[in-house]
């Protein structure tokens, strides 16, 4: 069953009252559990489609159905809901609110969310859960500047999770991060994954992209073509990295 | 670079820099306006007085025995230098009225004289010297014109006994001496051939002619001792008193300036906080010039450019703007007075410099953080996390709540002094109008009453009233009147006492010397009835209670004895208490009930005094007062607030002031909300972009933005509502002891002070912070990609 269905999308930026056609006619579409990265040059429109299919950006044609919804029709009352109840978004820039604890950052979405009528102390143990499945309970009450980029990054994962989403978008989520904390915010995402969590994310790092299931490769707002991962279970990390690599190399990256 | 980031500040920051430069401007305007304003006042009211020659000292007569004595009596007197004396006719309202026979207003006496024996100067609204009024025309002094809407070339009617004339306004003329709000009388100018017609009325010629001199003298303690061998008088005063009678004119100025002031300190909060933010924004600017070795003073130097190139600009536009607004705060103060300009766009000038160089130095200092950011905030763009702020002790976890108000709170708390630039700024301008909302609501309530004699139901100032009495031959006489109205009253079902407070000019002699002084005595109204501020009421004849105006005049105090000349029983009497009066600018004697007093002597009747006697509601007693106008057919009956209104003359000048504060109190509070909720949210475009990407609606951003300027404009209410009180108290006291009263218990108004002017301040924050938060609808939850 697929989760998200992207079909003929298009996305075009004027800029200088120069038509820019960021995305051209874009067709793929995520299962339910998947994990899929996007790949490719700079400036090829990664990003775009990470934010249009996420409903962050409005789409100039096509359409994004996200559980059988058309986002794209969707006003921006409905598209916050649905982003706040049934999406969660880790961004490379780990963007949290200045003046609030790591714990009230990761549960913010959840006090904000009309979807159950969960009171706050329960949320907060929800949050507290999150943290220490991810390992990170200890910086609960610290402040946001007290923690690593990786901790923090960890954080952000957990505040994507705090609502339960269907899906989460993640966009570099190991881009600002060494290889150290790559790893390890890459084995969260994996293991969110493997407890059935959908995710779509965009990255220029092979490692990455080798723990993932698919990789869709985009240039100049097209794709052109999908490698996928999923068949070799007993593939060590190191050949699928080299797989990867070669068929990149093969795509022209 | 420098000039790549001076062009980016202006551009990104287009709304923000435009506020400032309002900002710099309304405070150059504010400051030059308000300067020059207390300037020409304080020192304009000497120019005015000098340039009407007014004299030292100024005498007025009135009653049949009162003319032709001052002029020997002066000639004689060796410390006056030089006098000058004019007669006159007082009249009343009844005196005036419209050409079809209705009724005007005439406030206080009416005095009627010829231009041609005028003996003071008086000018046109041009500031022209008038010398002349044609035959069959008057010209006018005080508000008469206005407030009684009439137009240049409109007639009045004027009737002084049996002679009825109808003559044209000419036009209004400016009057030093009765001109003042505080001193109210309408002075009409005719013709000598008009005036001599007037005359011809035996009743007039002999009961209603008076005397004015204008007395130039070195020696005003001896002028005073001089003057009290002259009958019938009914006004004595200093120069001094005079240019107090403009103190009201000088509380506009006053508020002027204290409202320039309180811009000031706005203006140089807001900039610390524009200058400190934009530092803030440009540490990548600021880290990358470090790295590369440009110095601090250069760095420093960047932005003083921009700040000196703003506060020339708003300096310049200030300057000019402070002539006209200058003189439209002054419009109702040259009303009624020539003020001298001379000096006046060179203080202009020089405010203006002075400004712009306390903006610059103002600026340098704050720039001072340069010095803090390092070349590591550049490379981290700021991510190193030593620019965050800490998190407050608010947890949303332990709060039920909205996130949107918790976040407006948690910002708040976690950031006071970010947010101290608000609540100092909305205190201020608060506060000022709040003290402006009591000293009014005071001058409009019957508190002040016993500052003019005691409280009583209702009060008839029904001037012609008063004059037949002052003409009444002796006391006994007056009983009889005053029996006869009581008994009018009563009869219609409204029993009551009349009661009058009269004041006498007597000689009144200590160590020596004499000195003419007005002395309060009550008909019906016991001594020990009125207000003491220290000691014990007069028990006999005896004993008398002065103002300290008196006291210090005299220089005696309580337990000493002064002689007062009864005219022919001189009576040492023993000074038993201290008691504030606003009558006279307080400077009045409270004699016993039994102290000999002659009618002759008196010099003025203000007003009846009526107390139902069987204690009305206060309804009923409003009830009474139209019954008692159509009973008397007369105008004049106040109950104790409207009276002190009355006599405090400047109320409506108050509440035009008060409302002219309170727009500029509006306009600053929208352009510290707007420019400061601009610099928040650019400063916090990430964090918006994050909200919206984590699936926060546009109305909660706007909420959280909109509430956290919101709880502050609440403290800052808060805080100035519960300052109020005190700081009414401290500094408006004084301006009431100026008039004569020192002790004044203030009227505080719960509703307003607490609930309708906070209100008001605090639905133009949320207003002006919700239409300025609308500008996150802007950023995209897509800008995440996007910012820094």
């Amino acid at each position: 069953m697929n989760i998200l269905e992207v079909k003929d999308l298009c996305k075009t930026y004027i800029v200088n009252k120069r038509q820019n056609n960021v995305l051209k006619n874009v067709n793929f579409s995520v299962a339910k559990g998947d994990m899929v990265t996007i790949m490719g040059p700079s400036g090829s429109g990664k990003s775009t489609l990470l934010y249009t299919v996420s409903g962050m950006d409005k789409a100039t044609a096509g359409e994004v159905s996200f559980c059988g919804k058309d986002i794209t029709k969707m006003n921006d009352k409905k598209l916050a809901d649905v982003r706040l109840d049934e999406m969660g978004f880790i961004f490379q820039q780990m963007y949290m609110m200045k003046n609030m604890s790591i714990l009230d950052n990761i549960i913010l979405p959840a006090c904000q969310s009309k979807k159950t009528n969960e009171s706050r102390k329960a949320i907060t143990e929800r949050g507290l859960t999150l943290m220490r499945n991810l390992g990170i309970v200890d910086i609960a009450d610290n402040d946001i500047n007290e923690v690593s980029g990786g901790q923090l990054q960890r954080a952000c994962i957990c505040r994507s999770m705090i609502n339960n989403p269907e899906i989460i978008f993640a966009d570099e989520p190991t881009g600002a991060l060494n290889r150290a904390s790559s790893d390890e915010v890459m084995e969260e995402l994996k293991k969110l994954n493997d407890n059935g969590t959908t995710i779509l994310l965009v990255t220029h790092d092979v490692k990455v992209a080798a723990k993932c299931k698919r990789v869709l490769f985009i240039v100049d707002g097209n794709i052109k073509g999908e490698y996928n991962l999923d068949k070799g279970e007993n593939i060590s990390m190191r050949d699928k990295e080299r797989a990867v690599n070669n068929w990149l190399m093969e795509m022209g990256w | 670079m420098y000039l790549s980031i001076l062009k980016k500040d202006l551009k990104r920051k287009k709304a923000m820099n435009i506020i400032l430069l309002i900002f710099i401007i309304l405070a150059t305007m504010f400051v030059a306006s308000g300067l020059n304003n207390v300037f020409t006042v304080i020192n304009g009211t000497d120019y005015y007085l000098d340039k009407a020659e007014i004299g030292d000292f100024v005498v007025i007569t009135m009653g049949d025995d009162s003319r032709g004595h001052a002029d020997g009596i002066l000639e004689k007197a060796d410390c006056v230098k030089s006098h000058k004396i004019e007669t006159c006719i007082f009249g009343s309202q009844n005196s005036v009225s419209r050409v079809d026979g209705s009724d005007v207003q005439t406030k206080n006496t009416a005095l009627f004289q010829s231009m041609s024996d005028a003996k003071l100067k008086f000018f046109d609204i041009k500031n022209e010297l008038v010398t002349n009024v044609n035959q069959g025309e008057v010209m006018i002094a005080g508000k008469f014109i206005e407030n009684n809407n009439f137009e240049i070339g409109d007639s009045i009617r004027i009737k002084l006994g049996d002679v009825e004339m109808d003559l044209k306004i000419a036009g209004k003329v400016k009057d030093a001496f009765l001109g003042s709000d505080f001193m109210g009388n309408t002075r009409f100018l005719l013709n000598q051939a008009d005036y001599d017609k007037f005359l011809a009325d035996d009743m007039i010629k002999a009961h209603y002619q008076g005397e004015v001199a204008y007395i130039e003298t070195d020696d005003v303690a001896s002028t005073i001792s001089a003057i009290a061998d002259i009958p019938g008088i009914a006004f004595s005063g200093a120069r001094s008193t005079l240019v107090m009678c403009y103190v009201m004119e000088m509380i506009v100025a006053f508020v002027v300036l204290v409202l320039s002031i309180c811009l000031i300190i706005v203006s140089f909060v807001v900039l610390r906080f524009s200058i400190g933010f934009t530092i803030a924004e440009e540490y990548r600017e600021i880290g990358v010039m470090k790295a590369i070795g440009i110095k601090n003073h250069k760095i420093r130097g960047l932005y003083i450019v921009k700040y000196l190139i703003m506060s020339v600009v708003g300096g310049i536009i200030g300057f000019f703007a402070s002539i006209p607004f200058g003189n439209l705060l002054m419009a109702s103060v040259t009303e009624n007075m020539v003020l001298g300009n001379n000096a006046g766009v060179l203080i202009n000038i020089i405010s203006t410099i002075a400004t712009i160089i306390i903006i610059l130095l103002f600026a340098y200092g704050s720039t001072g953080k340069v010095k803090k950011l390092t070349p590591i905030d550049a490379i981290r763009s700021g991510q190193t996390g030593e620019r965050f702020g800490k998190k407050s002790f608010l947890r949303i976890g332990r709060t039920k709540v909205r996130p949107s108000l918790y976040m407006a709170i948690n910002d708040v708390l976690s950031a006071p002094k970010r947010f101290m630039t608000i609540i100092i700024s909305f205190f201020l301008c608060t506060l000022f109008v709040l003290m402006l909302v009591n000293t009014v609501s005071t001058m409009k309530s019957p508190n002040l009453i016993t500052t003019f004699g005691t409280k009583s139901d209702l009060y008839i100032t029904d001037i012609d009233g008063a004059m037949e009495l002052m003409n009444t031959s002796d006391k006994e006489n007056l009983e009889i009147e005053l029996k006869k109205l009581s008994d009018k009253i009563s009869d219609a079902d409204m029993p009551c006492d009349i009661s009058v407070d009269i004041q006498y000019k007597y000689k009144v002699i200590v160590s020596e010397k004499e000195f003419a002084i007005s002395c309060a005595q009550s008909i019906n109204i016991p001594v020990d009835k009125y207000d003491y501020l220290e000691g014990t009421a007069p028990q006999n004849k005896k004993e008398i209670a002065v103002t300290p105006q008196v006291s210090e005049l005299l220089n005696i105090k309580i337990g000493d004895t002064v002689t007062i000349d009864f005219v022919g029983e001189k009576i040492d009497c023993i000074v038993t208490a201290y008691f504030q009066t606003m009558n006279n600018l307080g400077e009045l004697i409270r004699l016993h009930d039994d102290a000999p007093t002659d009618m002759s002597c008196v010099s003025a009747i203000r007003q009846y005094q009526v107390d139902f006697t069987d204690n009305p509601s206060d309804t009923e007693i409003e009830n009474r007062k139209e019954k008692i106008k159509e009973l008397l057919d007369i105008e004049e009956i106040m109950n104790a607030t409207e009276y002190c209104v009355d006599c405090v003359s400047v109320v409506p000048t108050m509440d035009a002031v008060k409302l002219l504060l309170l727009i500029i109190t509006i306009i600053v509070v929208i352009l510290v909300t707007v420019l400061v909720e601009r610099s928040f949210i650019s400063d916090e475009k990430s964090q918006i972009a994050l909200l919206k990407a984590i699936g926060f609606r546009n109305r909660t951003i706007i909420n959280w933005n909109t509430l956290r300027f919101g709880i502050v404009a609440l403290i800052a209410a808060i805080l100035a509502a519960a300052a109020s009180i005190p700081m009414t108290v401290l500094c408006i006291t004084p301006i009431f002891g100026m008039m004569g009263a020192t002790k004044i218990e203030f009227n505080i108004d719960p509703l307003q002070i607490f609930l309708i002017y906070p209100a008001i301040i605090f639905a133009v924050t949320i207003i002006s912070a919700f239409l300025t938060s609308l500008y996150t609808r802007k950023i995209k939850s897509s800008d995440t990609a996007s910012i820094e």
